[in-house]
């Protein structure tokens, strides 16, 4: 009798998503030819429009580093139509707003400051960073390739380079920075090349959803064109063809507050982000409904070095950053040290939301002249986020810091850089740091902000999305900030650049390979 | 068990009263933008004639002078760009409007056609060439903003410069500039 009861329910719950699938299916249809996803939709494909308003060999979603690495290597494979869309009103997303440092290693710069570096130990760093969680394949590329990828954007795009720097959790200097200290140096030498090739570029476009055929294929996209950041009642829906592939290069979600506080509830809205403002996660979750599997999307990186007392990143990380290693990091309430300088990025901030409230980084004239770029310091000092004291006591007094304390905590340092070597912490210290002593002082507060996030899309090496059922998902291709498993853990200072356009450019050149399906 | 159908009754004609009212007198309303604007007139409107276009709205204060037959070179006597009290305009009025003021009509920037489309960058720099207009700026505290370490002298006007709704600073999204955007 139980028997029977239950063979009927799963009866009737068949016929039920039968008759559920097919009246989306009209509905779909009475909708003007598109298919509304329900459960099986997967299986059977999106119900494709009658008419393409557009239609290209490669579609590129997505204007940073990778997006238009991809587009200009897509055109370099012999794609004829390549287009870029970006929701955007400007392009370049995060990479526009870089700091500039670009990991590399056995570079020209590395020679001329003569730093020993390989790729085999750039790998070594990227794993440990990374808490050993990184696809070891995809993280080999980027070590393996990054000197390549600097050199492509130096020698093809005119792209310059003119200071080394540190970025915490590297063992050697091996940050090869902008000569403006921003990305913009490489984004816009990209898409000048990228438009000189023949590619549009489409802003104000936002992909809202993939149409894949009876396969699971990806063909093309569904947009909105003339979209208005981020007002969703925006925008004209227009259906894109793409003959060969889609590269997804849409960055990551650090502004997401929702999609972040699922994946990690700790961030809520007391945490800041640095990146610019559509670094939201709709596109992600796009692929995922067709289909493409996600990865360590939980793995959220806090940057460390930034200020409470200006916006985004702000200036404030650019004189914190050349500053670790000669000059030292204090809890104002305690007056002491309480983390190594130079840790990584997510030790750093986890250290400093246990301190519970924001700490400070200091630098001696010598340091701060040496290390930070004037017009950062500039920029930082009129907002009043780096401030300049002529004595120590006069730092106390300002940030309520118990003075002894300090003071001897100070000459403590002193003594740690004397010998080049930190008792309490293991901060690195470098070969030319001198004891923070000469005046004027300069001070920030630091308090960490949303900067990154490691999780996204699965890939191989190929740049080709994987599917939940464990294989590709064809024609579709992602690189980026958008992709996961490169990083694992921790992403390192400088490596999302390398990462960018080292798969931006193997996703554009496999995009364009790929046989068109009509 | 009569009284609550009444009262259901009874619930039931306001609602439809009420949709009557809301719907109703919208569909004889005459089209109006968001700021009361009669668009059939804003075409052969003098510039400074504010009644023309916004009727009965007030958009100035009751001290401000007659401003119907005024040209931009009267408003700049007491608007004296850079000074204090009469302040300036900029940030003020749409640029649409100092457009107008100046003389410069509809059609020049969107050409004479029946329906209007949003006018690209490549029409204003005509005009405004970026060259020029980051030379006018290149003192403007703490950065110039029409030459960006992001976007060059390239950043698109209309991320900041709105004709027809409010101006609005688009660095703030990062950045405690605080521009006054005109
Ligand atoms: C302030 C800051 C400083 C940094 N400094 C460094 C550094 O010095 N070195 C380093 O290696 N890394 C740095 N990073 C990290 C690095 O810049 C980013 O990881 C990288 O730029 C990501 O590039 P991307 O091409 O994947 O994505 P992005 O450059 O973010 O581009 C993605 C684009 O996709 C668009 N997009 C998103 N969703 C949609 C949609 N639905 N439809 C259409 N378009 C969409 C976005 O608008 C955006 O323009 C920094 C990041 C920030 C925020």
């Amino acid at each position: 009798m139980k028997k029977d009861d239950q063979t009927d329910k799963r009866l009737s719950r068949r016929n039920f998503l039968k008759t559920a699938g097919s009246a989306a299916a009209v509905a779909g249809l009475a909708a003007g030819g598109i298919g509304i996803s329900s459960t099986n939709a997967q299986a059977v494909g999106d119900a494709l429009p009658k008419k393409w308003d557009e239609t290209y060999d490669v579609v590129i979603v997505g204007s940073g580093f990778a997006g238009l690495a991809a587009a200009i290597e897509a055109k370099n494979a012999g794609a004829k139509d390549v287009v870029v869309l970006d929701k955007m009103p400007v392009h370049g997303g995060n990479s526009i707003i870089n700091g500039g440092d670009f990991c590399a290693p056995g570079t020209k710069l590395q020679k001329e400051n003569g730093v020993e570096d390989s790729p085999e130990l750039m790998l070594k760093d990227m794993l440990k960073a990374g808490s050993y969680l990184n696809h070891p394949e995809l993280a080999r590329m980027v070590a393996y390739h990054a000197k390549e990828a600097i050199e492509w954007t130096e020698s093809y795009l005119g792209a310059r380079y003119t200071k080394l720097n540190y970025q915490g959790g590297h063992s050697v200097k091996r940050a090869n920075g902008t000569i403006n200290s921003s990305g913009s140096e490489v984004v816009n030498k990209q898409l000048a090349k990228a438009r000189e090739l023949g590619v549009v570029i489409q802003l104000r476009t936002k992909l809202v959803k993939f149409l894949s055929n009876n396969n699971g294929r990806i063909v093309g996209i569904e947009v909105r064109k003339n979209y208005k950041f981020p007002d969703e009642s925006t925008g004209k829906t227009a259906f894109i063809k793409a003959k060969r592939a889609v590269v997804l290069s849409s960055g990551g979600f650090s502004r997401d507050l929702k999609l972040r506080q699922i994946e990690d509830p700790r961030l809520d809205e007391r945490f800041e982000s640095t990146n610019h403002p559509g670094a939201t996660g709709e596109a992600l979750l796009a692929a995922c409904t067709a289909n493409a599997m996600d990865v360590q999307m939980d793995w959220i990186q806090l940057g460390p070095w930034t200020s409470p007392d200006e916006k985004g990143f702000g200036d404030v990380p650019l004189f914190c950053e050349p500053l670790v290693g000669y000059g030292l990091m204090v809890n104002p309430q305690t007056g002491k040290r309480f983390f190594k300088e130079t840790g990584n990025r997510k030790e750093r901030a986890d250290a400093i939301i246990l301190v519970g409230h924001p700490v400070i980084i200091m630098g001696d004239s010598y340091a701060v002249n040496k290390q930070v770029v004037p017009g950062r310091l500039k920029g930082a000092m009129d907002n009043g986020a780096i401030k300049k004291f002529d004595t120590l006591e006069d730092i106390a007094g300002n940030y309520n810091i118990p003075l002894d304390v300090f003071l001897k905590e100070v000459s403590r340092w002193n003594s740690f850089v004397e010998k080049k070597q930190d008792d309490d912490f293991g901060c690195m210290i470098f070969k030319d740091a001198r004891p923070t002593v000469v005046p004027p002082f300069y001070v920030a507060r630091l308090w960490p902000k949303v900067h990154h996030t490691m999780g996204g899309l699965v890939i191989d090496k190929n740049a080709q999305v994987m599917g939940f059922d464990l294989k590709p998902v064809k024609g579709l291709f992602a690189a980026g900030e958008i992709t996961g498993g490169v990083h694992g853990a921790v992403r390192l200072g400088g490596v999302a650049m390398a990462d960018c356009i080292v798969f931006g450019r193997i996703a554009g050149t496999n995009a364009a390979k790929e046989k068109p399906w009509g | 068990m009569k009284n609550k159908n009444t009262l259901t009754l009874i619930l039931f004609v306001s609602l439809i009263l009420f949709l009557l009212a809301a719907f109703g007198s919208g569909l004889y309303a005459q089209p109006k933008t968001k700021s009361g604007v009669d668009k059939s007139k804003t075409v052969e409107a003098k510039a400074g004639d504010c009644a023309a276009c916004h009727k009965d709205t007030k958009k100035l204060p009751d001290s401000h002078v007659a401003t119907k037959d005024m040209p931009y070179d009267g408003c700049v006597v007491c608007h004296i760009p850079g000074e204090g009290n009469a302040g300036t305009l900029r940030g003020k009025l749409p640029g649409s409007h100092i457009h107008a003021l100046k003389d410069v009509k509809c059609a020049q920037c969107h050409g004479k056609v029946k329906k209007p489309e949003p006018v690209q960058m490549s029409q204003c720099v005509t005009c405004h060439a970026p060259d020029n207009v980051a030379k006018k700026t290149a003192n403007v505290k703490p950065n110039n903003p029409h030459d960006s370490p992001h976007y060059g002298k390239s950043a698109d006007c209309n991320l900041c410069h709105h004709q027809h709704a409010k101006s609005e600073d688009y660095c703030a999204q990062c950045h405690s500039y605080k521009f006054i955007v005109p």
